[in-house]
């Protein structure tokens, strides 16, 4: 979709959608907001939604650092620990690598 | 606007043709281009994985095969050269025979240079003794523990296996293969010599002749661990993973005086003699164990004594029956005899504990050094009663020793009965203190270590009826055997001399797989003793083992005129009894005037699963029972051919990006044919 033939208010629209979107567990949709609304609300010139826009492209941001944190921390864990966990590593995991530990 | 066309034009349709043909001749070259690069391996035997309770033991390469330069081991400054100073790293190691020991597979092991080992398997430069296997075998599930004749455990009076170097019981992180096949190994020598040799102690030169093994194993850690897996993938997954299988086949057993089949637990007015002896072996390597000594002197002993003994049971039968039982799995933890004594215990089985008299079991008996056969008995449950063996040993070429009072008894299948219950019995052997045996559990324990030797000039069959020295000396024991299971059965001894047993029965060995090709087995060389995993190619028993019971079968059984279909369902032939026989449609001799009609016979000869009991109950952690499986795995092969830098790789690559981009932006006027305006519309 092209941002540009929107109104702005539907842009603040879309925009809120995916920040309140990404609460559920969906930081995707964070990283999204930010990718594609960040042209938006700091490179254009200055429009009425913009400083509500440029709000949310914030929050959003915030969320996914938080996300991005929190999973590599965790992601480091498990694979650096999950061997010696032995029986509750195995039952965390999804794909258990054969032949090693 | 876009612009619409009506279909493909007729030069982009020759080109697309072109194109197929191209891509369909190269799928058509592209297997023989691989046969032009990479030379396979197929004599080849892996050393795979086992798990125990604690660890894991055996070789295991990447999954897409571990690769590295050749290199022969045959002086110490090869050595070196693997390990330290060669340039190309990491090597594939080809290791003559007499380097096969334990110090140089742990500098091996410890090096990060050695990406995998072929070993070279021949006589020459092999040493005096080689044993893989530990100092004192199935230590921890024998009879003596801490609670049981503490101060005889763990072979603190007597070191059975000094000459073991636990090799098989090591855990490599680098396949180790075996070259069986002497043309295949000229193949590899002579690719090393082409390519690998160092010239005036100058590095050897690109391109250099590299070898990769495949031998990737799905098992790791421990058996409780693979079990846990194998049973998440079985529960969760939509395709699932086993990752290892317990060791299994079954135990041949048979008696004097049928017993009934279907009648579970205790037999009534049974007194029964049991004689045993073990089926199996291993060795480093994947189901190589010829086993000569260590197996195969027992097999043959025990098959010559139930021989000798049927026309004499037939005609003044003792009034204890005898039981003869054949146990399978005994290298790895007692599998065979643990699970017979589990069944006996839990009144599975046809007799149990209560209805066993005493025990003789025949270890290994191969290697008699002048005339002594000795017998081994427990310390701690000494019957004063123990088994009659002068009056069984008179008028014999041998004698008959007791070993000090203190020793305890070697490994052996007793050893688990006694664990149950305080049974009388025996153990002989050739040995007193430490075996004979120098190639104990070894793939050179063979029929040379026995010293079977045929003089020169005898043809194959020939060599069949031949009496090797060997063979008397085990006929010899045998005939002791026999006589002194009737002794103890309670026969009269004015039958002994009519007992003998007969030497040619050797045949069994040198040339089983000439019978044994009889029975579907389309192996060829001398038989592997290795247990082995449950269902197999050519069915679900063992070939040694199917072929232990057919003997027996026809050593003990007798010809019946069932039809083929009557022979299968017996039931429905009143003068049959299933539950006293099992039915064997067999072919006959082959003769001059008789082409082999096949036959029903029938015979007391039973197969008993013999998988550890821990698998049954679930403990895989168990420390009674054994618990070794053996890992899965999907594809093991391997392969030599010559290796060039990664240089030329990524040079090959750019040059190739180079002509496709080339090609590419000139590719009108490279594929321009006859134009014809095509048929569009805007």
């Amino acid at each position: 979709m092209n941002l540009e033939r929107i109104p702005n208010e539907e842009k603040l629209g879309l925009s809120r959608r995916y920040y309140l979107g990404g609460f559920a567990f969906l930081p995707f949709l964070w990283l999204v907001n930010v990718l594609w609304f960040f042209r938006e609300a700091f490179l254009k010139p200055t429009y009425t939604e913009q400083p509500q826009i440029k709000s949310y492209v914030k929050k959003s941001a915030l969320g996914l650092i938080v996300w991005v944190a929190v999973l590599t921390t965790w992601i480091t864990i498990f694979q650096h620990f999950r061997a010696q966990w032995g029986e509750v590593g195995d039952y965390l995991s999804f794909t258990i690598p054969l032949g090693t530990a | 606007k876009n612009c619409v066309s009506g279909g493909p034009a007729p030069d982009e349709n020759s080109s697309m043709s072109r194109v197929m043909c191209v891509s369909a001749a190269a799928g058509v070259l592209s297997s023989s281009v691989e046969q032009k690069i990479y030379v396979e391996l197929n004599e080849t035997v892996p050393c795979v994985r086992l798990l125990n309770a604690t660890h894991q033991i055996g070789c295991q390469s990447s999954i897409s095969g571990d690769t590295g330069v050749l290199h022969v081991l045959e002086t110490e400054s090869d050595l070196d050269w693997i390990l330290s100073s060669g340039p190309h790293p990491p090597y594939m190691v080809i290791m003559e025979t007499a380097f096969f020991n334990r110090s140089v597979m742990m500098r091996m092991k410890n090096s990060s240079r050695v990406a995998g080992v072929a070993v070279i398997v021949s006589k020459t430069g092999l040493a005096d003794n080689f044993s893989p296997h530990t100092t004192c075998p199935n230590q921890n599930t024998g009879v003596y523990s801490a609670s049981y004749g503490s101060d005889l455990a763990n072979c603190n009076v007597t070191m059975w296996n000094p000459l073991g170097n636990g090799l098989s019981y090591e855990d490599f992180a680098f396949p180790v293969f075996a070259l069986k096949d002497e043309n295949q190994t000229q193949v590899i020598r002579k690719c090393y010599q082409d390519h690998n040799l160092r010239v005036n102690g100058s590095a050897p030169q690109y391109p250099l002749c590299a070898m990769q093994l495949f031998s990737h194993m799905h098992a790791a850690t421990d058996t409780v661990t693979c079990m846990r897996r194998t049973d998440l993938q079985n529960r969760f997954s939509i395709n699932p993973e086993v990752l290892c299988d317990p060791l299994s086949d079954f135990n041949v057993w048979t008696s004097t005086r049928p017993l009934n089949n279907s009648a579970k637990g205790h037999a009534a007015n049974e007194s029964v003699v049991i004689a045993a002896t073990r089926l199996d072996g291993r060795s480093f390597f994947w189901e190589q164990a010829p086993s000569a000594e260590g197996t195969v002197s027992g097999i043959v002993t025990l098959l010559a004594t139930i021989q000798a003994l049927s026309p004499v049971t037939q005609e003044a039968p003792p009034p204890r029956n005898i039981f003869f039982s054949f146990f399978q799995g005994e290298a790895f933890d007692y599998i065979g005899s643990s699970k017979m004594v589990y069944d006996m215990e839990r009144n599975d089985f046809v007799i149990d504990l209560n209805n066993v008299h005493s025990m003789l079991e025949i270890g290994q008996v191969g290697l008699r050094r002048g005339r002594s056969l000795w017998m081994h008995s427990d310390p701690v449950s000494r019957q004063n009663k123990s088994v009659d063996t002068e009056s069984a040993a008179a008028g014999l070429n041998l004698t008959v020793d007791q070993p000090s009072v203190s020793q305890p008894l070697p490994p052996s299948s007793f050893q688990r009965f006694l664990r149950v219950r305080g049974i009388p019995g025996l153990v002989l052997a050739d040995h007193n203190t430490s075996f004979n045996n120098r190639y104990y559990e070894s793939l050179y324990d063979d029929a040379e270590n026995l010293n079977v030797t045929y003089p020169p000039d005898l043809s194959p069959d020939e060599q069949l009826v031949y009496e090797t020295d060997a063979a008397k000396s085990l006929a010899e024991v045998a005939t002791l055997v026999a006589r002194s299971l009737y002794i103890q059965a309670g026969g009269e001894k004015k039958n002994l001399n009519n007992i003998t047993a007969d030497p040619k029965i050797w045949f069994l060995h040198q040339h089983v797989s000439d019978c044994v090709r009889l029975l579907w087995f389309l192996g060829s060389g001398p038989p592997q003793f290795y247990i082995g995993l449950g269902p197999r190619i050519h069915g679900p028993v063992h070939s040694v083992t199917r072929f232990v019971q057919y003997i027996l079968a026809n050593l003990t059984g007798t010809v019946t005129n069932l039809t083929e279909s009557q022979c299968q369902n017996p039931s429905e032939v009143n003068t049959e009894n299933k539950d006293l026989f099992s039915y064997f449609w067999v072919s006959g001799p082959a003769s001059v005037n008789n082409t082999g009609e096949p036959f029903c016979r029938s015979a007391s000869v039973r197969l008993s699963k013999a998988v550890s009991p821990a698998f049954e109950l679930l403990e895989y952690g168990s420390p009674n029972y054994s618990i070794i499986p053996q890992s899965r795995w999907k594809s093991i092969r391997a392969r030599i051919f010559p290796m060039l830098t990664l240089g030329v790789g990524v040079a090959v690559l750019l040059l190739s990006l180079l002509v496709t981009y080339f090609i590419s932006s000139k590719a009108e006027l490279l594929f321009s044919s006859a134009r014809e305006t095509p048929a569009t519309t805007y």
